[in-house]
This record gives C-alpha cells, structure tokens and sequence, in this order.
C-alpha cells in the first residue's frame, strides 16, 4: 500500500502544492485553511462531496429553431438552380460554422468559469485530465452540443470507477464521431477507435497485437449514433445523435481477443481489456505524471498499482492516496511540473483577485499558448510538462501575464486582435441565413454583409469588452507589507508561488522591479507581481 | 557551456533587456512584431545574400500518414486500378512525368520543378519491421533508431550536437506549435515561430485599407474561415519530451534566454528581405514565405522544420487528400521559384516525409487505413532529379499485411541529405553506416 504523510509532515508550502496540483490554486487565505487540517482532510476537502452537483449548463443549450430554420432553408435551397443553389450551401455551410464557432466560444468561457469556482476546481481538474486523455476535437466533431456532453461526462463520472468512464468514452457520440466508430460496420470495420483504446487510453504501445486491435474493431461494429427521433441510422445532419445499438452493423461472429475467443461485443472488449495487466499500470502512471509532473519510477509505480487494484479502479480515493504520499511532494522534484496553459490562466486570475477576461479572449489566450479546449493537436492530448515551453510561448505567457496584472488601458496590448472575428464569436455581430426569395435569388447575410458602420460599432464594443482594468491589488498587501523591498516579497511570494527557494538574481530581479520608492504605491505592487509572473519559477508548480 | 554561447549570453546581457531589466515586459511578442515587420518589408528591398551561406535543410512534415501510392502513382498499373477501384486515379488525369510514374493531379507545381530539374522523387522508404500507430512511428521518423529501439535524442538534435555545438538556438527554426521531437538533443537547441494563420496574411496581401489597419479590425470573419481543412485525429505533430540533463525549471530559463535572443535576431533578418513570388495564402505557404524572407535576410539557421496536417484520411479521402497535396504543391513551388529568384536555391534542399504511407487496398468508407512504405521528396538547387528506388510491387504477394515493403530505408534518405548537403558524417548523427542514394549530382 501507499505510504501517507502524518500530519507533523504537513506545512503550509506542501498545502500551497496541493491547492494548485488539485485544482487550479487559491488564495493564501485558501491554503492557510489547508495548512491548518491534517493532509487527508485537506485532500478529502478539495475533492468536495461523492454527491455530484451539476453546475447550471451553458446557455447555448437551450437556443431553439435554428434546426427548423436550417430545414426549412435547405428545402428551399434544394429546389434551386444550379449557380444559385451552389451559392445558397455556401452561405448556409457559413452560416453554420459561425454559429458553431460563437457556441465554441461560450462553452470554453463557460467550462473556465467552473474551473475557477473553488468548490469545483477539483472535479473540473480531473476532468481537464480526462479531456487530455480522451482527447476529441471539436475540428471534427463539429457539434458543440456533443462535446459539452462528453465534457458533461467527465464531470459527472470523474470521481467513479475507471471501466464505467471508458466505457461511457466508448458510447459517448463525439468520440464515436471523432473515432470513426459511428462509420464502423460489419462488412468494413473500423480501426481507429479499438487501435487508440488500447493504444492510448488503456494499455500502451507493446501490450497488444494488430490482430487483437482488428478483432476488437469488429466487436465494436454496431456502437454507432441515430438521430434522437430513432428513425434513421448515421449521423443526420443538424440533428443531435445520441448512442445507439445497431443490431444490423454488428458483426456476430466469433472473434479472439487476448487469447479470449468469443461473440465479444464493445462491452466485452473493454472488459477484457482493463483485465490486462498492463491496464492499471497504464493510467496509475498517467494519473501520477499529470498531478506530480514527472513519471513515477518503477518501485512507485508498483505501489500506485497495488493501490488501484485495491481500489478496484475508483478514482476519487486513488487521488486522495495520491495526494496523501510523501513522494508527491518530493522536494527534489518541486520545479518539475510545469502549470498548463488553463492552469496558468484561471490560477493568475484567482490569485489577482480579478475575474476570467471575457471568453473570446480566455479562449483567444489559452489558443495561444497551446491549449485551445476542446481541440486538442490530435487523438494523444496535449503532451504537457515542458511541451508547454517554448520560444513563442514562454513570451506569449510573459505578454499575457501583463495583460492580467496591469491591465490593457491605454496601451496597444489588444491591437494584435481581430476585434470584428471576436464579436462574431461573441455573439455581438451574428450572421443570418441567407434570404432566398421566391424568384430564387440568395441574399447573403453574412458577417461580411453587415452595414461597414454596424461591424466598426460591434468592434469598438469587442474592444471596450476585451479591455482589462489593472488587478486590484489593495486585498493583497497591507500598508506595513508595502514599507519595505524585503516585506513585499515576502507576501507575494506567499501568494504566487509555492514555497520554492527563490534564487539569489531572481530575488534581486523581483525586488528591484517595485523600485525604490516606499511605502508601494499600487503601480509598483503591481510591478513586483509581474516581475514574479514573468518568471521561470511561475511557470512550475 | 562553450564561448560561442558565452558570449550571446554576454551580448544578450548587455543589451540590458533581461538582466538589469528586472520588469521586462517583451516589447511586443514574437509572432506579432513578425507581423509588423511583414507590412515593413514589403517596402524593403531585396538584398543580396550576406556572408552566412551554409547550406539549409528545410523539412516538411506531412502528418498523419499520406497517401503514397496516390501521390506518386504506377501508371498502367493493373493491380494499382484493383486496389482502388473507387480511389483510383486514372492515367488521362494523373501528370506524367516518366513512362510509367506519374504524380496527384494537384501537384502540377512539383510536375514542373520534377522537368526543371529540381525534384528527386524517393520511392518505396520506410523502414524494417514497420509500425502502424502515428505517434510510435512518427517517433522512429524522428529518432532515426531501429523500430524495436529508442533514443532520447531526435536526428536532428543530434545533428545539433554533433555539428552546431557553438550555435545560437535559432540554428533550427520550427514553424510549428511545439518543437518536434526530432530537435530533441543532449544540448537543447531550436527556436519555434509560431507562423500567423494564413487568413491573416491572406488579408494583408490585399493592398489598401484592409491591409493598412493594424488591428485587423477591418477583415471580415470570412477571412478567418479557412481552417475547415479535412481534420482528422491526427493533425499536429508531437513535442520534443526530452529535456536531455536539464530540470523543467533550467529548461525555462534557458528558453526565456533563447526567446529574447532569437527574437532578435529573427526581427533583424526578416527585415532585410521580402519575397520576389506570390505565396499561397494558406498558413503552409505563408509559413514558407516566411523561411525564404529568413533565408534572404541572412538568419543562420541551418535547418528549418514545417508541418502540414490533416493526412489521415480513413473515410472520404479523394476531396480531402486532394487540398492537403494541392496546398503542399502550390506551397512548395512557389517557395522553390522564389529562392531561385534570390540565388539560395543551391543552398537549400527540401525533404518531406511522412510518418507511414497507407494501405493499398482502399477501405469501404472511401479512405485508407495505416500502412508502411511511401515515396519522399527532396527538392533544391543540389538535387539531382529524378526517380530514386524503386515503386514497390502492388501484387498480393509482394505485400505485408496489405502493405508495400519499402526498397529505401528512411536513414539511406537522412544519411545523403546530412553528408553530401550539410556536409556532416552521417555515422556520427544515426549511429550506424547506411548506404547513401544518389540523390546529389
């Protein structure tokens, strides 16, 4: 079994560690509360309630007629003559996509707002873990409404048993969309879903054959979607497709899967295939690595798997023996876990005390600096840990970070921004369907269509909404913390990073960045903070 | 640590911009100041080469696994046409270039650099004992070690190491969203230019006022629109993941180093030149115009690495495989015709690759699954043109598992490529001899 840390191991900097690997960071006064309980209640608090509380979904879900409207276009453009009708799927294909794209918008915004709830942060830390692991991309799922479903399913099953998530991946209808599953029939099996299952989400590269991933397609043949009125087969256009069995697409024969030959079906293969013992080793590891930042060396390995295997694969108590093991606080380690992009985002604003900048421009920060949710670069997630570094994106966290601590006024900071793409994704400017007039003309309605003077108008709008006050910094020091160089690091540094040693030049650099004059005015507070965001020790956690 | 970097890190601290700076807000980041000095160096004129003029080594990746057999294709191939009876191409369409070969209708850019003598077209690569999963093979690509092997460090860094020791990070230049993991070295090195979406650049070819507003306010939603490209699960290409002896945090600090540094240098080249050709506006060619302004302008970089994804085409692939090539083309003709222009085209070579060709029989949802051998292209002033190895036999008893078996493994590729265009031992960077092709004159 794991060891656990007794509560004479317990400190403040190892609370201050837990609050961000967790979730995504706090207060001072957050981890003060951890520091204060023994580290299993702490573990215990940030993982909140077994009873799943769902947060009120994104309003998106609840817009109506666009799928009567789109019908009812598509008739009329069908009875169209050529040019016109080629004219007419143009429009309505755009239409389409900034509908979507706006959709996109909302629903990054909204998952961010949940991250940056405290009583949620932990679920929806995990389910940032499972998004990564189960990466689907909205590039070709193309449904908003399917990958907040598939978020939904993170949230809500996180914390439970690991074969009821992979099992619900493997009927959840934008992964069967993302991984071709929907297409996959008897007569021309599918690869692609059983090859990344095993490959990717279950066992790893080397534990399985060609043959086992070709056997297992033809298992899964018949795990596809309908539209939700049951009437026809596939995915129909516009409709929302739900999970279904299709008896007429399985292949029912018998097939050998790890040495086991039977009529398996996708229920049996995932059975089979977490039976492996290459299973709980696969994502013990992942899970470690993604909290801890660094791969768990082979005698840990076999601990964190003896544990899941005594937990029978429940996931909310093996992060809690996780979070409760000497090893994962591992001074050695300490500055080996580099903050992900969302992490970095939504863990600035916390400690800043201001809120998430609007969507378009969360999500706008997130894309680039690597992590644009819900499209991952491909079906491996996001490779994270020193991935995130690089030339152009250690500036483009510098770049932001001033944004959030100072603010964008009177500055060129947003100028880079295509304000008029942004009010279309934030609904400011919305394009119509086309217009097709009985005689059979196609009046577009798109943004490139709207009045010069209206898209200026939404653009200064966009800007007005974009643009960041500087971070209120009157709740973070107090008057005798701004007397001296040495008083204002030392509550910053309590705040903004975890309890490393700072080193000699980078204490210096901080320090003289508030300048020279006390006691701190606001302006050189603020400097001082950034001075710390824009550093390398920032970046770790 | 060796003098040459020494003294950048002396340079760089004199310049006062990290060490003393204290509160260094970048003045603006990278990729935005790139976009200004665009709109600047339209203005410019061209400038002659400068006195940095060893050869270059630009690599495209094509990710997700193309199509082989349906980019360079058997004419009059009768297994070819029962293989892919629905994807098959048929001769009248398909750009002849010899008796037999011929290439994608929507490569006609690479049909003329194949007549102007430019184009060396490789056939039949890959590699003993072939895996079908993108990323395991992406890695092997990358690593240049046996299939049943792994390493650390990519062909690339290695190359780094072995003969760049003394070098700035900016001697690799990747466009791209990561590192790829072939920059992986013992001594890390490459810098990452995160190129602006083609939409961008699109908006900023049109002269006038769409062009002149800097915040881009004026472009329509329409301009951004282009990214619909035929997706797929695999589309980006994979990150370094090595961090040779360095923590994460080292590792931060010297890119915080190699940001500033490069930024600089970058800034400087790319000013001194502008490019003599139209460019695609998709974000491939932009990427490229990019690369030759850098060249022109005299960055020392000596090995420049793009990505172009969407290449997984298991279901409807005719369409989809049909832009992916049809932008590679465009992409890289006018790349080639505006480095001739400039007189760097005997410095540069060209190599694509790809992490595995696919199938040869085609799938019943229109596409094509995993597969092994494909041809590559290497292309440049040096190469001598023509076909190379031979086009693997499609009959059913030649193939493994339903895929071609490749005549040329990729190190015989690699190998030629580091001896007689970089002029480096190949033994010392793929650990091994392999044969060379003759791909130079």
């Amino acid at each position: 079994m794991l060891s656990t840390l007794t509560a004479s191991d317990w400190d403040r900097n190892k609370a201050a560690i837990l609050l961000h690997r967790a979730g995504f960071g706090g207060t001072p006064q957050e981890i003060d509360f951890l520091a204060a309980i023994s580290p299993a209640e702490a573990a215990d608090s940030l993982l909140g309630p077994t009873k799943f509380i769902p947060p009120d979904p994104p309003a998106f879900l609840e817009e109506s007629g666009t799928e009567e409207a789109l019908k009812t276009e598509r008739a009329k453009m069908n009875s169209l003559p050529d040019p016109a009708k080629a004219d007419a799927r143009r429009e309505i294909a755009q239409y389409q996509r900034s509908t979507q794209g706006r959709q996109m918008t909302e629903l990054r915004g909204w998952w961010l707002k949940q991250m940056a709830e405290p009583a949620r942060a932990t679920r929806e830390k995990l389910a940032l873990f499972l998004h990564g692991h189960f990466a689907t991309s909205f590039e070709k799922v193309r449904s908003p409404h399917l990958l907040y479903q598939q978020n939904s399913l993170f949230r809500e099953k996180g914390y439970g048993m690991w074969s009821d998530l992979v099992l619900g991946v493997a009927q959840d209808p934008a992964m069967l969309i993302y991984l071709d599953g929907a297409k996959s029939r008897a007569e021309a099996p599918n690869e692609n879903f059983a090859r990344e299952l095993f490959e990717l989400f279950t066992l790893g590269e080397g534990n399985y054959t060609e043959k086992d991933i070709q056997e297992s397609a033809r298992a899964f043949t018949g795990w596809g979607i309908g539209a939700t009125n049951g009437k026809k087969a596939g995915l129909q256009r516009g409709a929302q497709p739900s999970f279904k069995i299709l008896p007429k697409w399985h292949d029912s024969g018998a097939k050998t899967i790890f040495g086991k030959t039977g009529n398996f079906d996708g229920a049996d293969v995932i059975r089979l295939t977490l039976a492996q013992d290459a299973a709980p080793r696969w994502i013990a590891q992942k899970l470690w690595r993604f909290y801890a930042g660094w791969p768990a060396p082979e005698p840990l390995l076999k601990e964190l798997v003896k544990e899941w295997q005594s937990l029978k694969g429940e996931i909310r108590p093996f992060l809690m023996a996780m979070w409760t093991n000497p090893n994962f606080y591992d001074p050695v380690r300490a500055a080996d876990r580099v903050k992900s992009p969302a992490e970095w985002l939504v863990g600035l604003c916390r400690q800043v005390g201001r809120p998430l900048p609007a969507p378009a421009l969360s999500a706008h920060i997130l894309n680039q600096l690597g992590q644009n949710l819900f499209e991952p670069p491909n079906v491996k997630g996001w490779d994270g840990g020193i991935a995130w570094i690089n030339t152009a994106s250690i500036s483009r966290r510098y770049e932001y970070g001033s944004w959030l601590v100072e603010g964008t006024q009177g500055m060129q900071k947003l100028s880079g921004l295509n304000m008029v793409k942004m009010a279309g994704e934030s609904g400011l400017l919305k394009m119509s369907l086309p217009e097709i007039t009985p005689e059979g003309v196609v009046i577009p309605r798109g943004i490139k269509d709207i009045d010069p003077v209206e898209k200026q108008a939404a653009a200064e709008k966009m800007r007005e909404t974009l643009s960041l006050p500087p971070a209120p910094v009157v709740g973070i020091v107090t008057s005798e913390e701004r007397q001296s160089p040495e008083k204002l690091l030392a509550a910053l540094s309590s705040r903004f990073l975890s309890g490393e040693t700072i080193p000699e030049d980078l204490r210096a650099r901080f320090q003289q960045a508030a300048g020279g004059k006390t006691p701190f005015t606001d302006a050189a507070v603020r400097k001082m903070v950034l001075a710390i965001v824009q550093s390398p020790l920032y970046q770790v956690t | 640590m060796n003098n040459h970097e020494l003294k950048t890190r002396r340079e760089f601290l004199r310049t006062g911009l990290l060490g003393g700076s204290l509160c260094w807000t970048l003045p603006a980041f990278l990729s935005r100041t790139m976009e200004s000095l665009h709109a600047q160096a339209d203005g410019a004129l061209i400038q002659g080469v400068t006195g940095r003029d060893g050869n270059i080594l630009v690599v495209l990746q094509l990710a997700g696994g193309n199509d082989g057999l349906n980019t360079v294709i058997p004419m009059g191939n009768d297994e070819y046409r029962k293989a892919r009876p629905t994807l098959g191409l048929t001769d009248s369409s398909i750009l002849k270039i010899e008796p037999q070969t011929g290439l994608h209708p929507s490569l006609s850019g690479l049909a003329s650099a194949y007549q102007d003598g430019h184009l060396a077209i490789v056939q039949g690569v890959g590699y003993p004992n072939p895996n079908r999963s993108h990323f395991r093979s992406t890695e092997i690509w990358a690593t240049a070690v046996d299939s049943d092997q792994s390493s650390t460090t990519g062909w690339i860094g290695r190359y780094f190491d072995n003969a760049c020791s003394g070098c700035d990070a900016s001697v690799g230049i990747a466009m791209a969203s990561q590192l790829p993991q072939s920059f992986a070295a013992s001594t890390p090195k490459g810098v990452l230019y995160q190129g602006a979406s083609g939409a961008k650049k699109k908006a900023s070819k049109k002269k006038g006022a769409a062009a002149k507003d800097a915040d881009g306010s004026m472009m329509t939603m329409d301009d951004d629109e282009e990214n619909g490209e035929a997706g797929g699960s695999i589309g980006m290409l994979n990150g370094p993941g090595n961090l040779g002896h360095l923590s994460a945090l080292d590792f931060l600090e010297r890119t915080e180093m190699d940001a500033k540094v490069s930024q600089q240098e970058i800034a400087k080249a790319s000013t001194k030149a502008k490019n003599s050709v139209p460019y695609p506006g998709s974000r491939l060619g932009q990427n490229f115009a990019m690369v030759s302004r850098l060249i022109a302008g005299g960055m020392p970089t000596r090995i420049y690495y793009l990505s172009l994804g969407g290449f997984d085409t298991h279901t409807q692939q005719a369409g989809a495989h049909e832009r992916l090539l049809k932008e590679m083309g465009d992409a890289v003709a006018a790349f080639l015709a505006d480095l001739k222009a400039q007189g760097n085209l005997e410095r540069v070579t060209l190599m694509t690759f790809s992490e595995f060709g696919r199938r040869v029989k085609e799938n019943a949802s229109g596409g094509t699954d995993h597969g092994a051998a494909a041809p590559l292209f290497l292309a440049g002033g040096g190469v001598k043109a023509g076909l190379l190895g031979q086009m693997p036999s499609l009959a059913p008893r030649d193939l493994f598992d339903g895929d071609v078996k490749y005549n040329t493994d990729f190190r015989s590729v690699y190998a030629t490529v580091l001896e007689k265009h970089l002029g480096v031992k190949s033994e010392l960077i793929l650990k091994k001899p392999f044969p060379l092709i003759a791909a130079y004159g």
